[in-house]
């Protein structure tokens, strides 16, 4: 009685799971040569232009001691003298907690 | 599936055996340990060690060599492990960059048209 329902299931069941998943794999966004092709000149043009900005600007730089190349810097007296001030107002809660 | 930087290789160089777990590492850029962990595992759980032998041997078999050089630095190789996973979020990616480059160039024009440094020098030598 059960062979009824079991041969059914994996004769019918298991190969259309298996096809449904294999067209949903297929005509899922994949991407082409072309595609390719133009990501990787992307790449490598970002990639130029980044290191050529570097270069101007480090140049300019260089000439006008004024101008300051707008980024993110790591470490600056700038901005540690606010996370210092943070940094104690922290602790002091953390004592006045205790 | 013509195209070399999307395919999957089965890579020898880092390979302990024949290289699949280590050309699906490669692929999906996660780390290669926990690939063989999964396979190990797979092979230890009795539901599907019948399929994941079979399955590590023919693709061993049928996958080809990974080309050796296929990515310049590590840089590349990662670049086009996010493409694989993602081709939208890494052309996101791409613009991105783009926009900081454009953003740093108006930076540059802007301080040489406000402040001008060669004309006013000009203008202190005449004086």
């Amino acid at each position: 009685m059960e062979a009824i329902f079991i041969v059914p299931a994996i004769v019918l069941g298991l190969p259309w799971i298996i096809f449904h998943y294999i067209t949903k794999w297929k005509t899922a966004a994949t991407i082409t040569t072309d595609d390719e092709a133009l990501l990787d000149e992307l790449y490598q043009l970002a990639k130029r232009l980044d290191e050529r900005m570097d270069t101007v600007e480090r140049l300019v730089a260089s000439d006008n001691p004024d101008f300051k190349p707008a980024r993110i810097l790591h470490d600056r007296e700038l901005d540690n003298e606010p996370l210092r001030e943070l940094d104690r107002l922290l602790a002091e809660k953390k004592g006045a907690r205790r | 599936m013509t195209s070399p930087r999307t395919t999957l290789y089965r890579d020898k160089q880092n390979g302990k055996f024949m290289g699949v777990c280590a050309g699906i590492a490669d692929y999906t850029g996660v780390d290669v340990i926990w690939v063989r962990i999964a396979l190990v595992l797979a092979v230890c759980t009795p539901a599907v060690n019948g399929i994941i032998l079979p399955a590590y041997f023919i693709a061993g078999m049928f996958l080809t060599k990974k080309p050796a050089h296929l990515y310049v630095d590590e840089q590349e190789q990662r670049y086009w492990q996010r493409v694989r996973q993602s081709p939208k979020r890494t052309a996101r990616e791409i613009r991105a960059r783009f926009r900081d480059i454009d953003r740093r160039l108006a930076d540059v024009e802007t301080y040489y048209v406000t402040s001008n440094p060669r004309l006013s020098a000009e203008i202190e030598r005449l004086r």
